[in-house]
Parts: structure tokens; C-alpha cells; sequence
């Protein structure tokens, strides 16, 4: 049989069990029988992207597959319709999969997952744009051996690449104890090979949300998945046709499969690789994959894929808890002969001085010296200390300056790691990411308990507190400049975010002085500045040169943006944001969603379908995406009013914010505990009549206030 | 796909016909005027029953005079004057690379010629079995030039080359007793086995002329192409223009024609001096372009990016842009109509070389002694020309295409290294097109030769069949002015891959190549012969199964014929869009579109409807695929 041959005989196949499994579900619930996959706006994602076309019911299912053999299904010995015939298998493995949710029903048990939904989709928005995630792995199959799997996985797991396993891998990896989860990257989907088209939703979901692809723009999906998404297949034979039908698929996508199956061969897509050990090396290859090296010299894996790691008290080995005693982490500034270039320092007694489940202080100095340094950057180097140390197979740190908190697990301490070992991480990262401002850099580890105490107080407060000082004045009318950010590019090609001093990137990840930060490290960068000397409208926040850079920076897909409002010219939204608002038309304000949060909102979305209203790069009146912290922003929608406006959060995200968000709502409305007045989820989820009599009740500004539109 | 689109035959026509109208102005012919005045053709030459070999004749052959003074009936009759065409082709293709041959010899470090590719000469002289350890580069250069020389008249043995070819291809020339032997000795044969009263047997003509063929391709024109590879570089890929709108009307322009690149070359060198720009600044001129016609063309695109004006038909062309300085000839392909056409205008038509003299030209005789003299008068005669430019008369039509030229056989190995995964594939094979071939992704090859003729509406076979060829997976390699033809259109600019299949589109978004690989001038066919031996080699396939054919729907001179036959007796399928004079014999045609499969596994296909051409080649690809099962 020729490689044609093989894959539409596997496409043959699914179509025949999708078919059949259509007419046994029409027969027992009905054509009218809602299907869908639960947490997307998208559903069925594939079908949607692939055809432009929203499947609701078995009837439509029914119609769904008609369409899919009429114009996908071609025989012509052509790679066209190959590829066309793998979509179609990926197609037909949705609608197979689709089934198993009918009546809400939740046919896959962690450690399998199924289905993934938008929010995590969002979540990955960003570390893929950096590199973080230098790539996706679907490994699909049964490995020669369990150890075989293992190996692969934690192979792509040191190098932060993100594993879906589709087959028996998955038992492979379980019966060798191997910790899976979305939190540290590794993703079992499924036992049956269909599962794989899970993360096929995925890469269709990431055109729709972060490249603005129009559903049912097949060359278009391709394109973008060919261009953007660095996905790769490993394939461990025997390959059913099934399998080499979503290869083909696959490919025409842009994936390559890597298999260790000897039937034929296509550069850069389908290779084989008798060796399975060496099938990392030849996947990154394959999909030219750079791995943004950290040769950091510890006994334990570093890599993005660990920074979602939870230790759990049994498999700790020490803490260090800022709550209870003294601990800080700290950026220091320093002149130049202070600084003794990778000078590592453990001051007080290392972690196995320590008994196993101890409490400790810790505290941290990294001191930095550079002839571009300003002492601006602290601040920025510091707050990327929680996701460096994360990074760390099996250590956990949460928290910030002097309320931090480390757990180091036993496996990591009997691999051999010690606190010096913390002090190179610090070391090598610092010196990597900002090697253009900082020339040298020595790093203190201090666990002796008087010494945390006497600088916690004396040296890490003081410099917090003149930090905090220098942060009130900075303002956007207090600034010369504002920054570009264009990071998300890579994946969500026109759109550009404004980055001021009051309103940070709505990824959350870019500040101003993040931004600043960037832009000094590399001026052609992501980062650039941009001037705001020629006003518009003041209470829009337009400007003449911000209107400029982004016609400039979007390559003109982008006209003019409004940095306040949310109803004229909202700045528009890449896909990755942590919430959304939009309007709430009742009570004259706005509800806002985190990611995290996958329940209802008073406005009838749940927040990835609020999310798909917008991102992209597209500017969408009265939706806009946002990071958490722009919440307490005096500038958050001031041309409608400012926060007064918000009448909904979950309450999670309202814990989050709320110390801030009452000050500012003090500050600008003399309005004390404004916070109580908004509700949350708690006291209404979906009902917008029960909001307003909840905001009645508490007598909410937004009330009073002009209406919006 | 952004704004790219491809240049159809209208636009082509459009912009002929707006500079004919500046023709009429100066009263000046064009061949399209003179196909009105030959047509129709004489049949009996149409049809090869012509014979005027002996002052008994000329006899033609018809119904009622089946036979020749002498008795040779009208098989013997085509077929003799099949034969003769190919030692035409065969002396022409082989005399150029003896020039260059010669030019070799004459290379020095400190000389008007010097060795470009020092690596490729010494592979060439560890094949030929040359001492290189410790040797002097030039005088291995010099060494190997005798020998390459020696190649025309060697007394015994069979040509060098040959040994290039798979096993089993040489063993069916051994065979069929085609091993072509001294280059001269099979041109020599053929005038010899047409004279009177020798040959009239079909089988014993086209065996010799399949024979001639082999001296060409894998003598004469290989020689041609390896040492112009080792004189002036081995072409990699580079950017470049083609149609008439790279020439720019501020600017001096000099138009090269022909076929041997040793003048054009320094033509280029010397456009390029700094002195010379000035000189052309101090005339009025905001500088030089130098262009190309035809096969010179093809040479200087793939060495320098030197843009392409345009192919053989176009040659009238650009002299009727008014804005020509000089026309710079060689040799082969040159219309004697430019002497009377360039006296319309103020245009130079200089000739060059002892082989192509014509009346209304300046001769500068060329040698490689004295090269840089010539080509520096030669430029200075174009600047010194600039001002005797009627403005009124200047229009060149702003039409052009990007093309990515220079895909020599080592050049597309090394673009096939980018496709290859170090993990598991080693380099410098064509394994990665193999595979491509084998899985179907491509459905396989076509090489597109050959000139334009105006039996054929010029360039439409050729764009044509490439476009339904690439829209099929089928990958393209060109030459000649064929290749100048998918380069005017816009096939070989890299976007051009969003016409294709989707295999194809594939295959060239990875490789970051145009869906149609520009290999060269018509010596350069050669290079096909390499490549398909390769591909055979890397295979496993025999160069008969494998699903690659060649093509020359627009076709006209002995040379192509020459080709041809190497082509078959190599073992390509080859489709003709003209017919080869050979129509006139039952027994010719059956042989060389069916007999002599049974010699060399591969024979010729006339088809002169270009829809049925093509679609005869894709069945036949497939047929092939078929037999090796894939």
C-alpha cells in the first residue's frame, strides 16, 4: 500500500465508526440532543475552525459528517487531498469524542484529561509567545518500554516543552510513578487514540483566539498552526492506519511526526527514528525547535514546565515561611567594586543542617552592578525571582519581597540540592536575561535567623518602602514616554499593547518598568518607546504618537486606540489575558471574569466565551482584556467613569484585589470598602435582575452614574 | 500570496505589439512579419522527405515518386536527415564547450580567466584519474584542459563521462553499441554514414544519431557546463529579474546574446568598474545595466544575478525598446535579422566570435588572450552610443518578475541538506527528494527544455504546461529558454509556490525553493543527466522508472534534437510540442516514438496539442509510479 493508500483507508475507518456512532446516539436521544465540550465557546473547536460552522445538536453532528466526507474526502492521489483526509480523520475523531460528553457527562478521570479547556488555552498564551514553552509534544502510542515513555517525557518536560500522551504511553508513565498534570505540563489525554485530537483543538483554538483566524479559513488555520504553533508528533510503532490518518492531518497542520516506524519517509515531516532515546533530538530538529539555553549547574532538572509544581507537606523536606519568620528576597544595586562577579554565599546553616519538615528563615540578596543599571530594574529582576525558582524540579515558591515562602521537596534535597544551588539559579538567570544592563553579579543566601531578622528590617523594608514611594508618583501624566509591547506577535500578529505606568500589559506579565526594562536591553525589541506629546482627548486617553506606533506596530491592521475606555477605541486584546469585562447594560457597569474562573457571569458568558468576543488583535467596543492588577487602576475605563463602574467579580479575583481596589476607590470617590458593594458569584451568578437589587441594596455608585452606550 | 501574480501571454503580446508599433516607425521587419512570408512551410521539408545531399536531386519523396534518384526511399531519406540535424546540434553544443575547454587552458592567477571553483576541478580531475596531491591549481587546470580536449579526438575508448551514469544505463550503451566515443568522431560519423550512397537503413541512422547525442550530452555540453562551473563559479541560488523591464532607461544598457559565457563574463566585470560607471555618468547616463538573451542570459543569472530581458523570441525585442546601447553577441541562436533591425536605431549589434560572423555588425573578435581589452572597448562603445538615443522612440515596457536562478545539481543537494534531520539522515544526497518522490508528496519530475518557435503562440506551451504540471506536484527543472520563459511569467519567483498542490507547496515552503528550478542554459541539460544518474543511484530505481520525463514543447533548433536523443538514450521519456521533421516516415516515427524503447527503455512522444501534451506526461509519471508501486 502506498503512504496515500494507508491514510485514507485509516480515514475510511474513523469516518465508518463516527458514523455509525452518530446514527446509535440519533437513535437513542433524538436529533435535537444538545452536544458540546464543556468550557469553550468554541465548540465543536475542529469543525469550527476547519468550516466556519457551530455544531449544537446530534442533528447538526449528523450534517457536520455529511459535510465532512463531501468536501474533505477527495481519493485523488494527491497530498492535497491527504492532508484534507487527515483533517477529516482529526474531524471524525471530535465527533467521536464529542459523544462521550452528551448530558454533561465527564467521561475522562484525571490523570486523564479529555478535553482542555479555553482557559488553560489562555494560560499557555503567554509562556509559548516567550519561548517558555519552546514547543508542544503530542506522543501518541506505546513506548518499547515503560522507562522508554518516562525518559522521553522528562526529556521534554527539562526542556520546558509541553507533553500531551495519547495511548498506552499514559499507563507506561503511571506505572513508573510519573507525576502528570496541566500545572507541570504533562497532559494525558486518553487511552484511545481518537484523544489525540484533543490537543488538535488546541492548536485550532490558538489560531481562533490568538490569531484572529477566521473559523472556516482552512489555508488560513494551516498557516497559522504551520508558522506559529511548534507542535510535533512522536509516534511509537506499530502504527494503525488510524494513526497514520491523523498523521496526515498532523502534517498538514505542520506538525512533523516522528516515528520509530520504518514505512516511509518525508523530510521535515514524517521521519523515522529507529533510536526512540533519540527522538527528542530529532523532533526539535524536525520542527526547528531552539531551546533558549540555561546551562545551570544544580543536581535537579530547570525548566518552565516545573514552575506549576505543588509540594505537598508529606514530600517536603524544609520550608522557609515568611509568614512566621523572617525571610525576604532582594535586588540590590550596587557599585561596580562591590560586586565579585558569580560570587555565590551561603551565610548560616545549609538544608540538611535542618530536620526534615522544619520551618526556617531565609533571605536573599542578588547584587547587581552595571554601567546601564538603574535602580528602577530591582523591582523587575525581582518579581521574575518567583517564576526562576519555580523552575526548579521540586522547589515552590510563592509570594514576594519579604512575605515569600519556599518549600524544597525530598527528592530535589537528596538529589543533592543545597542553598548554593538556589544562589547559581538567581545567578545565571539574572545574568542571561539582563545581560545588557548587568555586568556583574554576586549572590547571599542567608539563613542565619539574627542576621534575616536585623536585614529584613535595616536594609529589605527601608528599600521596599522607598520603592512603593517611587511607584505612587509614577503616573501616566507623571511620565515622558510609554512603551510598545509586541511580545505576543509571534502568535497574535496585529496586535500591540500600550503599556503605561497605571495600566500594565493585560497578559499582567509587562509592566512599565518591565517594559522600560526590555526596551534597554534590546531597543529593537518587543518594547519600544513611545512618545505621547500630541493629545487628542484627554479623557479617552488618545493620543496622536501612540495612534502612530500602533498603525506602525500592528503593520496597519490597527488604527487608533483609547488607552481609558473600553467603549471608543479599546486597545484590543492578543488572547492571553487574565480577565475580561465587558457590559453588564442593566446596571450600567461591568462584570469582570478571571481566567481561573469557569463559572457564569451576569452577563450570560462564562468568561472563554466573554474571551471570545475579543482578542486577536481586534478591537471590540465594549469587551477588553486585562491583567489583574490594571483593576485598582485610577485609569481603569476613566472615560466612563473608573472603577465605580464594576458591579461583578468572581470573588476570588475580588480577594485578590480588593486592599488596592478600595484604596483607589477611597481616593477617587471617598467610597470606603468598595469592594463589599460589588458582587460576586456568591450572591448572583447569571441573573442580571438579582444584580441589580443586590447593587440596590448596597447603594452602588454605578447606579448614579451617565449610561454607558 | 500578497500582490503576486503571474505575467500571462496577454501581457506578453500587449507589450510585443506596443513595441512592433515602434518598429513600424522606423520601418523596421520582425520576425513575426517574416513567419508571414514563409508560411505556408514547404511540406516535403516538414515531413523530412526532402533530400538535396547530392546534385542528382533535390528529390522528393510522394506517392507517385516513391523513391530518390538513387533509389533511397523516404525512410532512409528522414532518417538521414534526422541524423544530420542531430550532428548539427551535436557539433554545436560540443564546439562551445570545447571553447570553453580552451578557456581553461588559457586560465592564469594573474590572467583575464582564473579557476572559481578550484574544488570542483580537482573532483572533476580525481574522476579522470589526474594526479591533484601537492599539484599547482592551474596547472592541474591546464592538465585537465588538454584532457578535456582530448575528449573531441581521443583515438581510442568512449567518453569520460559516461562513467557518471548508473550501471546499468552504461551497460545498455554498451549494449546498443551507443557508447559515444571522440566527440568529433560521432559528428564526423554521421556527415559521413549521410553522404551518398552510404546509410539508408532507419535502425543504423537514429543509432547513430542517438550515439551523437550521448557525445553531447555526456561530452561535449558536459564539458561545456562542468568547466564553465570551474572557470566562473558553480551557480548557487540568487536572486534576479526577468522581462524586458530590467532594462532602465537612465542607464547605459548593453544586452548580451548567445550562448558561451567567456565574453559576457567580462562584459560584466567591466560594467561593473567603477571607472567605467563613471564614464558612463560623465555621457549623460545614470549608470549600466547590463541584461541577457537567450542562453548567455541563462549563464551570467545563475553566476552574478544579471537580470534576464528575455528568450529567444524576445531578441528582436529588445533592440525595439530603443533604450538597447549595444547588443554583445556570441554565439547560436543570434537572428541575422539584428544587423538590419539594430541599424533602425542607434543600437550596436557587436559581434564576437570567428563562428558567428554577420553582415551589419561590428566585429571585435574575441579571444580568451585578449578578453579584458575587448570587453572593456565593448563597454565603452555602448557608453560612447548612449547619446545618439532618439527619446522619442524609447519605450520599454515595465514588465518584470523575481527570479531565484542557479540550481546547479551541487546547488539543490545543499538546499536538500536544509530539509535533512542530522538525527538520522546524512547529507549530500538527493535521498530527501527520493522520499518525497516515493511518498507520494511529489508526484515527480519534468525537465523543461528547449526554445520558443513561432509554430507555437511564444511561451504558452511552456507556462502552460508548467503551470498544470505544478498545480499536479510535479516539480520542475528548466533550461534554456524555456527556463527564461517561467522566469518572465513569474514561476520562478518563490511565491509562485502557492500554485501549486499541495505536495508541491509543501516541498518548496520547506525547502524554501520556486516550484520551477532554473538549471541553466541549454549546455546545462548536462546537469539533468547528472541529476537524474543521482537520483537513480539514490534510489535504487533504474533512471527508466524513475517518474521523471523530459519536455520541449517550443522547440526549433538542431540542437534541441541533439538533446533529445541524449536525453532518450539516457533514458527519459521526452515530449515533443514540434514535430522533427520525421513525420514523412512511418519507420523513423515508429522508431523514435516507440522502436527505440527496446533499446534504450525510453523513446519520444510528438504531441502538438499542448492540453493533450501535458496530460500525456502526468499519465505517464503515473504509469511509472505505478510500476514501481508507489
Amino acid at each position: 500500500m502506498t503512504l496515500f493508500d494507508i491514510i485514507y483507508s485509516g480515514n475510511d475507518e474513523l469516518f465508518a465508526r463516527a458514523d455509525k456512532a452518530i446514527y446509535d446516539a440519533i437513535a437513542q436521544y433524538g436529533e435535537d440532543k444538545a452536544v458540546a465540550f464543556p468550557d469553550t465557546a468554541y465548540s465543536l473547536p475542529c469543525y469550527y475552525g476547519v468550516t466556519g460552522q457551530k455544531v449544537g445538536n446530534l442533528g447538526e453532528l449528523k450534517a457536520a459528517l455529511a459535510n465532512v466526507k463531501e468536501t474533505l474526502m477527495g481519493r485523488k492521489p494527491r497530498l492535497n487531498d491527504v492532508f484534507n483526509s487527515g483533517i477529516a480523520s482529526a474531524l471524525c475523531a471530535e465527533f467521536l469524542e464529542v459523544l462521550k460528553y452528551i448530558d454533561g457527562a465527564a467521561p475522562y478521570e484525571l490523570p486523564r484529561y479529555g478535553h482542555l479547556s479555553d482557559a488553560m488555552i489562555r494560560e499557555l498564551g503567554v509562556p509559548l509567545v516567550t519561548g517558555d514553552i519552546p514547543g508542544v509534544a503530542a506522543i501518541i502510542g506505546t513506548a518499547p518500554t515503560a522507562q522508554d515513555a518516562v525518559d522521553l517525557v522528562k526529556s521534554y518536560q527539562a526542556q520546558g516543552i509541553l507533553v500531551t500522551l495519547t495511548g498506552g504511553v499514559i499507563d507506561q508513565c503511571e506505572s513508573l510513578g510519573l507525576k502528570t498534570g496541566f500545572n507541570i505540563r504533562v497532559i494525558p489525554l486518553g487511552d484511545e487514540m481518537q484523544s489525540v485530537i484533543h490537543v488538535v483543538s488546541v492548536a485550532v483554538r490558538a489560531a481562533l483566539i490568538f490569531g484572529n483566524i477566521t473559523p472556516g479559513d482552512l489555508p488560513g488555520l494551516e498557516k497559522y498552526t504551520m508558522d506559529r504553533v511548534f507542535a510535533f508528533v512522536n509516534a511509537y510503532g506499530p502504527l494503525a492506519d488510524e494513526v497514520y490518518a491523523y498523521g496526515g492531518g498532523a502534517i498538514a497542520l505542520g506538525f512533523p511526526v516522528i516515528s520509530n516506524e520504518d514505512r516511509y519517509r518525508v523530510p521535515k515531516s514524517l521521519i523515522y527514528q529507529e533510536d526512540v532515546s533519540k527522538f527528542n533530538a530529532t523532533s526539535l530538529e524536525a520542527r526547528d525547535i531552539k531551546l533558549k539555553i540555561t546551562n545551570i549547574d544544580i543536581p535537579v532538572a530547570f525548566a518552565s514546565a516545573f514552575e506549576g509544581e505543588i509540594i505537598r507537606r508529606g514530600d517536603m523536606q524544609v520550608e522557609f515561611d515568611g509568614s512566621r519568620v523572617d525571610c525576604f528576597e532582594l535586588v540590590h544595586n550596587k557599585d561596580a567594586s562591590e560586586v565579585e562577579d558569580h560570587k555565590i554565599e551561603v551565610i548560616g546553616p545549609d538544608i540538611d543542617e535542618f530536620e526534615v519538615g522544619s520551618k526556617h528563615s531565609i533571605g536573599y540578596i542578588v547584587e547587581v552592578a552595571g554601567k546601564n543599571m538603574q535602580a528602577d530594574f530591582e523591582p523587575v529582576f525581582e518579581r521574575k525571582f518567583h517564576s526562576y525558582l519555580n523552575c526548579i524540579e521540586g522547589l515552590m515558591h510563592t509570594g514576594q519581597r519579604d512575605m515569600i515562602r519556599i518549600r524544597v521537596s525530598k527528592d530535589t534535597f537528596n538529589a543533592g540540592f543545597r542553598l548554593k544551588h538556589l544562589g547559581e539559579v538567581l545567578y545565571a538567570k539574572v545574568k542571561s536575561e539582563f545581560a545588557a544592563v548587568v555586568d556583574k553579579c554576586q549572590v547571599k543566601v542567608i539563613t542565619d535567623p539574627e542576621m534575616c531578622t536585623k536585614l529584613r528590617h535595616e536594609l529589605a523594608i527601608p528599600m521596599f518602602d522607598k520603592r512603593d514611594e517611587r511607584l505612587t508618583t509614577l503616573t501616566d501624566e507623571g511620565v515622558d514616554v510609554y512603551y510598545s509591547c509586541i511580545m505576543c506577535q509571534a502568535f497574535s500578529p496585529s496586535h500591540v499593547c500600550v503599556v503605561t505606568p497605571e495600566r500594565l500589559g493585560l497578559c499582567g506579565a509587562v509592566s512599565w518598568l518591565d517594559a522600560k526594562a526590555t526596551n534597554e536591553l534590546d531597543p529593537q525589541g518587543p518594547c519600544q518607546v513611545i512618545t505621547k506629546e500630541k493629545v487628542i482627548d484627554e479623557r479617552i486617553g488618545e493620543y496622536e504618537d501612540v495612534n502612530e506606533a500602533v498603525r506602525k506596530f500592528s503593520q496597519g491592521a490597527l488604527e487608533d486606540v483609547s488607552l481609558y475606555s473600553i467603549i471608543e477605541k479599546p486597545m484590543t486584546s492578543c488572547g492571553c489575558f487574565e480577565c475580561i469585562c465587558g457590559i453588564e447594560p442593566l446596571s450600567n457597569g461591568v462584570c469582570i471574569a478571571n481566567r481561573e474562573y469557569a463559572g457564569m457571569t451576569p452577563i450570560g458568558m462564562t468568561f472563554s466565551e466573554l474571551a471570545s468576543m475579543t482578542g486577536g488583535g481586534v478591537q471590540t467596543p465594549g469587551f477588553m482584556g486585562h491583567g489583574k492588577h490594571f483593576i485598582s487602576s485610577k485609569k481603569f475605563m476613566k472615560a466612563e467613569g473608573g472603577i465605580a463602574r464594576i458591579v461583578w467579580m468572581p470573588k476570588d479575583l475580588k480577594d485578590q484585589v480588593a486592599e488596592r481596589l478600595n484604596e483607589s476607590a477611597k481616593e477617587l470617590y471617598g467610597i470606603d470598602n468598595f469592594v463589599d458593594m460589588i458582587a460576586d458569584e456568591t450572591v448572583v451568578t447569571e441573573d442580571p435582575e438579582a444584580l441589580l437589587e443586590f447593587l440596590t441594596e448596597k447603594g452602588h455608585p454605578a447606579l448614579e452614574m451617565e449610561p454607558m452606550m | 500570496m500578497g500582490d503576486f501574480k503571474l505575467t500571462t501571454i496577454e501581457e506578453f503580446e500587449a507589450a510585443t505589439n506596443r513595441l512592433l508599433e515602434t518598429g513600424a516607425k522606423v520601418g523596421a521587419d520582425a520576425y513575426q512579419y517574416r513567419v508571414k512570408n514563409q508560411t505556408p512551410h514547404c511540406k516535403f521539408g516538414e515531413q523530412g522527405v526532402c533530400c538535396r545531399i547530392c546534385t542528382m536531386g533535390p528529390c522528393r519523396i510522394t506517392p507517385k515518386a516513391p523513391r530518390g534518384i538513387c533509389g533511397c526511399d523516404a525512410h532512409g531519406i528522414v532518417g538521414r536527415n534526422y541524423l544530420r540535424f542531430t550532428a548539427g546540434g551535436a557539433a554545436t553544443h560540443s564546439d562551445h564547450g570545447r571553447e570553453i575547454c580552451h578557456t581553461l587552458y588559457c586560465t592564469a592567477p594573474d590572467g583575464n580567466y582564473k579557476v572559481k571553483d578550484p574544488e570542483k576541478l580537482i573532483r572533476i580531475a580525481k574522476e579522470w584519474g589526474v594526479e591533484t596531491e601537492g599539484k599547482d591549481i592551474y596547472d592541474l587546470a591546464h592538465e585537465v584542459a588538454v584532457l578535456a580536449l582530448g575528449e573531441y579526438g581521443k583515438v581510442f575508448g568512449h567518453q569520460n563521462f559516461i562513467k557518471r551514469a548508473p550501471k546499468h544505463t552504461q551497460e545498455i550503451w554498451a549494449r546498443e553499441e551507443i557508447e559515444p566515443r571522440a566527440i568529433d568522431r560521432e559528428v564526423s560519423c554521421a556527415m559521413h554514414m549521410t553522404h551518398m550512397g552510404c546509410s539508408s537503413k532507419p535502425e543504423a541512422l537514429i543509432r547513430q544519431s542517438l550515439r551523437a547525442g550521448l557525445a553531447d550530452g555526456w561530452g561535449g555540453s558536459m564539458a561545456g557546463t562542468e568547466f564553465s562551473d570551474v572557470l566562473f563559479g558553480t551557480p548557487m541560488p540568487i536572486d534576479t529579474e526577468a522581462n524586458l523591464g530590467v532594462m532602465v532607461e537612465e542607464n547605459v544598457n548593453i544586452v548580451v546574446h548567445g550562448h558561451d559565457p567567456s565574453l559576457s563574463e567580462m562584459i560584466c566585470e567591466y560594467a561593473d568598474d567603477p571607472e567605467m560607471i563613471a564614464y558612463a555618468k560623465e555621457m549623460g547616463a545614470k549608470g549600466i545595466t547590463v541584461s541577457g538573451v537567450c542562453c548567455t542570459s541563462n549563464e551570467v543569472a545563475m553566476r552574478r544575478g544579471i537580470p534576464m530581458a528575455g528568450n529567444f523570441l524576445q531578441q528582436e525585442n529588445v533592440i525595439l525598446t530603443g533604450a538597447c546601447e549595444a547588443i554583445v553577441v556570441d554565439v547560436q541562436c543570434i537572428f541575422p535579422a539584428i544587423g538590419p533591425l539594430a541599424k533602425c536605431f542607434h543600437t550596436k549589434f557587436v559581434t564576437t566570435s570567428p563562428i558567428a560572423q554577420m553582415p551589419e555588425s561590428d566585429y571585435i573578435r574575441f579571444s580568451p588572450e585578449n578578453a579584458g581589452e575587448n570587453a572593456k572597448a565593448i563597454v565603452k562603445m555602448a557608453i560612447e552610443n548612449f547619446k545618439n538615443r532618439k527619446p522619442e522612440l524609447v519605450h520599454i515596457p515595465q514588465m518584470k518578475q523575481k527570479a531565484t536562478v542557479g540550481y546547479s545539481v551541487e546547488a539543490i543537494k545543499k538546499t536538500l541538506d536544509t530539509v535533512t534531520n542530522s538525527q538520522v539522515d546524512i547529507t549530500g544526497t538527493l535521498k530527501p527528494l527520493v522520499e518525497c518522490v516515493k511518498s507520494g508528496v511529489i508526484r515527480g519530475a519534468v525537465a523543461m527544455v528547449g526554445c520558443n518557435n513561432p509554430k507555437v503562440r511564444p511561451d504558452t506551451a511552456h507556462i502552460g504546461l508548467m503551470k498544470k504540471l505544478i498545480e499536479n506536484d510535479i516539480i520542475i527543472v528548466a533550461s534554456g529558454c524555456s527556463a527564461q520563459a517561467a522566469a518572465k511569467a513569474g514561476l520562478m519567483d518563490k511565491r509562485a509556490r502557492d500554485l501549486c498542490g499541495a505536495g508541491l507547496k509543501r516541498v518548496c515552503q520547506l525547502a524554501d525553493i520556486p516550484p520551477v528550478l532554473h538549471m541553466g542554459s541549454c549546455v546545462d541539460i548536462s546537469r539533468m543527466m547528472i541529476l537524474v544518474s543521482d537520483l537513480s543511484k539514490d534510489s535504487g530505481w533504474n533512471i527508466s522508472e524513475l517518474p521523471v520525463v523530459g519536455c520541449a514543447p517550443e522547440w526549433m533548433s538542431e540542437k534541441a534534437v541533439s538533446i533529445g536523443n541524449y536525453v532518450v538514450a539516457t533514458g527519459l521519456d521526452t515530449f515533443l510540442g514540434v514535430d522533427p521533421y520525421a513525420s514523412g516516415s512511418s519507420e523513423v516515427e515508429g522508431l523514435l516514438q516507440g522502436g527505440i524503447r527496446d533499446w534504450v527503455e525510453a523513446c519520444y512522444t510528438v504531441e502538438t496539442d499542448i492540453d493533450k501534451l501535458v496530460d500525456k506526461m502526468i499519465d505517464r509519471i503515473e504509469e511509472k509510479r505505478t510500476a514501481l508501486g508507489i
